[in-house]
């Protein structure tokens, strides 16, 4: 669950966080800043010799326990990402696009296996951050959180996640990098991510928390997080269960839905097998034996990927279908429905 | 998308400018863009200034590691294991070369031995006609996740560029322990009858090509009986591409033997591609099925396997043995690579450990290692 490519031209989201960053930018400068200093390594332009990333990873190594035992992976049955608890109580910090919407079911795994019952709680629709909260009481492992936003350009951080999916053999997977972009809603590092680890925890060096995995760019050094400062901004929205921000991370309106079973073709495209009943699939036309080669104009190759596609879209929202029918190839408009 | 993607980045960038208005905080413009800008690419993880501070490692990679040609492009890397021109390399990666040739720092050999491979590691064994060569130290004692590891990642005539990371995840087997060779078919087990019947045939495999059909029940596998899947594997785990299998097969009432030629996995059964190998660019074709990785988030290209895995000590870990996707790869541990470099060694005759017992196997082939 992480979107190979960032939503763009939201002018106006982009105004509407600036105010909140301002807001919550503003302590980093006070006098708490001697307190939160960061590592010295992060206050050189590069690491000057063995003895310095021998200091950073004696940092690493040092917190990455803790940081491990409180990450997990997040089960939606049919797709799974990441996330990361933050108190003792079970309250977990993801991505808007791993929770999907308020109040939904879903699954906690933890490193060693152990399976939890959660429900999601709030999110920030224009900026992909979200809340869970485990279900039942107990004690869980937690990491810190760097409340005041003390991260900048440079420093040096690790991102975990259960990347693909939870592999129990594999356990989480740790990546090293320095943040090397800074925007208002949006934090870059060169920690390498993939599907499955959308939502997870990015470390500062101390261990404490300052963003959260949304998506990819196309390049290896296109890494984007939420930054921590927009939990912080709406963290008692989200505790409130409230829906906040519009679009494109989580719909209102439920995951947008169309009704086909495939199966790769092996000279290409996807095989429809299954059109379901009343689905608007069916509506459209589609039938089984169509084969479809592209949904608006992107080349369709593999099922998974045409079916997160398609939750990118919003329920009403029509998709364009090039679809070979009896050796002819023709156009087909569907309007997405609702996912029940 | 590039266009989008531009868009996005000016629109940031007046952001940015704006910021800087709005908070009016008395620190520089400076300061400001420093905090809110990007980092240059030279100070990243894998940037020219950050490789500098690994200058110690990158050294011992110079010396004791390989660059392999085919012509004048370079196609993988190797472990020097002897200083008489012994090396390792990726077996799938050499292994439709047509020009084979190899640097050990400056030096260059144009002639260059396939001594003997294992398909269940993937690992060729080649020799060069060298004396001299400075040997890795190793270190057998597996690395702790967030360790630093540096690698091969490209090179010149004269000189390496590193790749660093750390790494990743809990050192494991990697494919469910499934043979790297197949017969080419979908097994199907009644657990209630106890048999392994035959699925599906897949096209230009041997299963196709010695007649074997669906609804077939494996008896038999060269003389072992056959259950279930693992009773199948065990027989096939030891066997290379181009073995045959003697199995016997219940079709109806009757028993019939079958002579079926073995050939390797990823040749057989075509991977479905899927989202996650969409956004990770290329990988290397034979990245599954290892019976002992240790994961790195080192950012790899296809052609640079092969190649050690040292630690900041400059302490061979390991061997690159496959990139797998965007943010994993994969190594054989020292331990494991020492044992199947032993091995290896058993065949070519005046190795180091002359093996007394005769080795049963074709000539030019290469010995039984263990599953």
């Amino acid at each position: 669950m992480i979107r190979t490519f960032p939503h763009t031209g939201h002018l106006l989201g982009g105004m509407a966080a600036l105010w909140g960053l301002t807001f919550a930018w503003i302590p980093a400068f006070g006098a708490d800043e001697e307190q939160d200093e960061s590592p010295y390594f992060n206050r050189k332009e590069v690491p000057e010799g063995i003895r310095d990333l021998k200091k950073i990873q004696e940092a690493l190594q040092e917190n990455l326990p803790r940081s491990r035992s409180a990450t997990v992976s997040i089960d939606l049955g049919g797709g799974s990402g990441s996330g990361v608890i933050v108190s003792e109580e079970g309250l977990v910090l993801t991505a808007a696009h791993v929770s999907g919407g308020v109040g939904k079911k879903m699954t906690v795994i933890m490193e060693d296996g152990t399976r939890h019952a959660a429900t999601s709680l709030g999110l920030v629709a224009s900026t992909d951050a979200a809340m869970l909260r485990i279900d039942e009481e107990g004690s869980y492992p937690y990491v810190e959180v760097d409340k005041k936003d003390t991260a900048g350009l440079g420093d040096w951080v690790y991102a975990l996640g259960h990347s693909g999916g939870f592999d129990k053999e594999r356990g989480v997977g740790v990546r090293i990098g320095r943040l090397v972009r800074m925007a208002d809603q949006t934090i870059n590092s060169d920690c390498n991510l993939i599907g499955g680890d959308s939502g997870g925890p990015l470390f500062d060096m101390k261990g404490r928390l300052i963003g959260i995995h949304s998506r990819v760019g196309q390049t290896l050094e296109q890494n984007m997080h939420v930054p921590i400062r927009e939990f912080m901004t709406h963290w008692e929205g989200m505790i409130e269960n409230e829906f906040i921000g519009e679009g494109p991370f989580a719909q209102k309106g439920g995951v947008a839905f169309m009704g086909v079973g495939t199966e790769l073709r092996e000279e290409g495209g996807l095989l429809v097998k299954v059109v379901g009943e009343m689905s608007p699939a069916e509506k459209a036309g589609i039938k089984v034996g169509d084969v479809i080669l592209e949904m608006d104009g992107e080349k369709v190759e593999a099922k998974d990927a045409f079916s997160a596609a398609i939750k990118d879209y919003k329920v009403g929202d029509k998709v364009k279908l090039r679809i070979l029918r009896d050796d002819e190839e023709i156009e087909v408009e569907v309007e997405l429905g609702e996912k029940k | 998308m590039m266009k989008k993607l531009k868009l996005k980045l000016s629109l940031e960038r007046k952001s940015r400018a704006l910021l800087v208005a709005l908070l009016g905080l008395g620190v520089s413009s400076v300061a400001a863009q420093q905090q809110y800008g990007q980092l240059e690419g030279e100070r990243r993880l894998n940037g020219k200034e950050t490789w500098k501070a690994f200058e110690p490692v990158r050294e011992v990679l110079q010396e004791s590691s390989a660059v392999i040609y085919d012509g004048w492009k370079s196609i993988a890397y190797g472990v020097v294991v002897s200083s008489d021109g012994y090396l390792v390399t990726k077996a799938s990666e050499i292994a439709e070369v047509k020009e084979l040739n190899v640097r050990i720092n400056r030096r260059h050999f144009k002639a260059v031995e396939v001594v003997s491979t294992t398909v269940e590691w993937d690992v060729a064994l080649l020799k060069v006609d060298a004396e001299g060569l400075p040997l890795i130290e190793w270190e057998e004692v597996e690395p702790a996740h967030g360790t630093w590891v540096v690698s091969n990642g490209s090179t010149t005539q004269r000189s390496r560029r590193l790749r660093v990371g750390i790494v990743s995840a809990n050192a494991r087997q990697v494919g469910g322990g499934r043979s790297p060779v197949v017969l080419g078919v979908s097994l199907k087990t009644d657990e209630e009858s106890e048999s392994l019947s035959i699925g599906k045939v897949h096209e230009d495999s041997g299963a196709d090509d010695a007649g074997l059909k669906t609804g077939d029940i494996i008896v038999e596998a060269d003389g072992n009986p056959v259950k279930e899947m693992e009773d199948l594997q065990k027989v096939l785990g030891a066997k290379q591409p181009g073995d045959q299998v003697k199995l016997k097969v219940r079709r109806g009432e009757e028993e019939r033997e079958y002579d079926v030629e073995l050939r390797k996995r990823e040749s057989v059964f075509e991977e479905e591609k899927t989202r996650n190998d969409a956004m990770s660019g290329r990988y290397s074709r034979r990245r599954s099925n290892f019976p002992r990785v240790v994961q790195t988030d080192l950012p790899l290209s296809v052609r640079s396997c092969g190649g050690p895995l040292l630690t900041l000590d400059g302490k061979c870990v390991g061997m690159n043995i496959a990139r797998a996707n965007r943010c994993e790869t994969y190594s054989i541990p020292s331990r494991e690579l020492l044992g199947l470099i032993r091995e290896l060694m058993r065949s070519v005759g005046d190795g180091v450990e002359k093996d007394e017992s005769p080795v049963e196997e074709p000539a030019g082939g290469s010995p039984e290692v263990k599953e």
